[in-house]
């Protein structure tokens, strides 16, 4: 894929959480459907207004724990049975009490790995490059201190003038252009 | 633009509401309801085996355990509370005094028991042992065992020392219950400048009394439960009822708070914050209780003892697999798979369904523990009239517990307003627009 070129989208700076979620929701109700919130913090008011309400993490962590039980379940029900059926004081070879608890430790593993590269993989990390940092306010301020929302170019209502004048009703501590 | 804060203030009446009073009215009819079921199942359960009346003290010490569980379960939880702090607290306080302040009716509830206990305990009337031996229930080898375990526990397993150390242990968590309610009406009536005084105060007096209290309650519940199955021990025994107070204390305390919630003042002071955290913690009782029940199982089951083996088996043969398999289904993949959903913690409507779930759920867990112990029954799952006692009885017992229970509520401001954390609560919720 050639490298983009032009205008990634632009960004708006606030001071307070309350700011960016009012600011949010007031692009969402004006018809934007490109746009992001980049907070220090989780602000989930801040997903909301932006109409994010569900991500998949959860289906993606409930499929890997159960992959994780049934997995290692089998696993032992395998080798207990076909592959070293061991006399256990006298017991049969297939006794599942036995295989309850690494296949409760898999599950968790299996569901806490889940959890963690699905949520990776749904941000789209890893991602070596994002236009945003070419913004030095963001560079600074989107980790420590400040709140931004950005209106991307590639919403079909996006014009640099008209938008730019929309974000100033918003009333932002200041709007950066940001290229690709 | 200034951030602005909407912090909400508290009503000026904190008194619990009127609904408080139609719960007592509901919880006494229905209590007198399922008292005149429980006296008519034991005329008609004397008439079909002779074990009616038996059936109906049976049913009795399941729900002198589940109320017991709810009110020094209550005590405990609030000592927790007092340890731990937390904005959870200032939902679930009052109405954990008001369960602790239940232990009266629970003492009422075990005068009976304690009268008849030669109808319960092999080691209180050695008269059970001949009837099952005569009977056919168990065998003369069996009976040799019982004998053996009789004698050696004797000092701990004798009428005598069940009441005196019954009598103690509800001596100490009277001294609690009574320690606990009164300052906790001093330390409102205080300033708010001798805050950290009382806090401190509350937490010496708690952390002490969690360990007095896991002991204590240990020996009851040797004492009522694991003492039917004179042969049988288990060292996680009091671990295992501890938990399980812990669960049905939750269970019944959110259920308290959310139905509260739709009244003033609770309503200003329930956020979905706080109400999804103790989903949460629900969730950890749920998940800490199968793994100690399992974790026994398990033991025992590795060990194959003769002398351990056997109370698992009276409760598995015989049909009683089918009861196991239930009680596994319902106290704890039912609980844990519908509290897994962030949904459901944050709804209060289906919140309220589980909760009531889990109180039905851990009834249906002392019934498995408790029925099978009697040589009639262990192995031998079999209806008959006398059964549904352990329906009607716990029920009239639990709904009189609640009219008690209402009354205790009734008497206090539901809210403890002497608390640093009051001011967070009353704040909004992360960011708003």
């Amino acid at each position: 894929m050639p490298p983009r070129e032009g205008i990634y989208g632009l960004l708006a700076e606030f001071d307070t959480p309350s700011d960016l979620v009012r600011a949010a929701q007031k692009s969402y109700q004006d018809g934007w459907r490109r746009l992001d919130c980049y907070t220090p913090y989780p602000v989930e008011e801040a997903a909301e207004a932006i109409g994010f309400h569900r991500n998949k993490v959860p289906l993606i962590t409930l499929i890997g724990g159960l992959m994780g039980l049934t997995a290692m379940f089998l696993l032992e029900t395998w080798i207990s049975t076909l592959a070293y059926p061991i006399n256990a004081a006298g017991r049969p070879t297939y006794s599942w009490p036995a295989f309850v608890v690494p296949a409760y430790e898999w599950t968790i593993l299996w569901a806490g790995l889940s959890a963690c590269y699905g949520m990776f993989a749904l941000c789209g990390l890893p991602e070596p490059y994002h236009p945003l940092f070419n913004a030095p306010n963001f560079r600074t301020g989107a980790t420590d201190d400040k709140f931004f929302l950005c209106l991307e170019a590639l919403d079909p209502k996006f014009d640099l003038m008209e938008t730019r004048a929309f974000l100033e009703t918003l009333e932002p501590v200041s709007i950066v252009e940001v290229e690709y | 633009m200034a951030h602005e804060t909407h912090s909400k203030t508290l009503p000026a009446d904190l008194s619990a509401p009127a609904v408080v009073d139609t719960w007592k009215t509901r919880a006494l009819i229905v209590g007198v309801i399922f008292a005149v079921i429980a006296v008519i199942l034991g005329f008609l359960g004397q008439g079909q085996d002779g074990l009616g009346w038996n059936h109906l003290l049976r049913g009795w010490l399941l729900g002198l355990t589940l109320t017991f569980g709810f009110a020094v379960g209550g005590l405990a939880m609030l000592m927790v509370q007092y340890c731990s702090g937390g904005k959870w607290g200032l939902l679930l306080r009052r109405p954990l005094e008001a369960m602790s302040r239940t232990l009266p009716l629970v003492f009422l509830f075990w005068i009976p028991i304690a009268i008849w206990q030669g109808k319960l305990y092999m080691w209180a009337n050695h008269g059970i042992v001949d009837k099952a031996l005569s009977l056919g229930q168990i065998t003369q080898e069996q009976v040799t065992a019982i004998d053996h375990y009789i004698h050696f526990k004797a000092p701990m397993l004798n009428p005598v020392s069940f009441i005196w150390v019954n009598l103690i242990c509800f001596a100490i968590w009277g001294w609690y219950t009574w320690r606990l309610n009164s300052l906790g009406l001093k330390r409102d009536a205080d300033s708010a400048g001798n805050t950290p005084y009382w806090i401190k105060k509350f937490e010496n007096i708690s952390g002490i009394g969690i360990v007095i209290y896991s002991v204590t309650m240990t020996v009851a519940v040797i004492y009522w439960v694991m003492s039917l199955d004179v042969t049988w021990y288990s060292s996680v025994y009091g671990l295992l009822f501890l938990v399980g107070q812990g669960y049905q204390v939750l269970a019944f305390s959110i259920l308290i708070a959310l139905s509260l919630s739709q009244f003033e003042p609770i309503k200003t002071l329930l956020r979905q914050t706080e109400q999804h955290d103790l989903g949460k913690f629900t969730f950890a009782w749920v998940m800490l209780n199968i793994y100690i029940a399992f974790g026994q199982f398990l033991i025992i089951w590795s060990g194959n003892l003769p002398e351990e083996i056997n109370w698992y088996l009276d409760r598995i043969r015989g049909g009683w697999g089918i009861i196991i398999t239930l009680d596994f289904i319902f106290h704890w993949l039912i609980p844990f798979t519908l509290l897994l959903s962030r949904d459901l913690k944050r709804n209060k409507k289906r919140l309220i369904r589980v909760c009531q779930w889990m109180i039905f759920a851990k009834a249906f867990d002392l019934f498995w523990l408790i029925e099978p112990s009697f040589k009639d029954a262990s192995r031998n799952l079999h209806f008959s009239w006398g059964i549904l006692e352990y329906i009607a009885v716990p029920v009239a017992m639990l709904s009189f517990w609640v009219v008690y229970f209402a009354i205790q509520l009734k008497s206090r401001p539901v809210v403890q307003t002497n608390d640093p954390h009051l001011a967070e609560i009353l704040e909004p919720e992360h960011a708003h627009a």
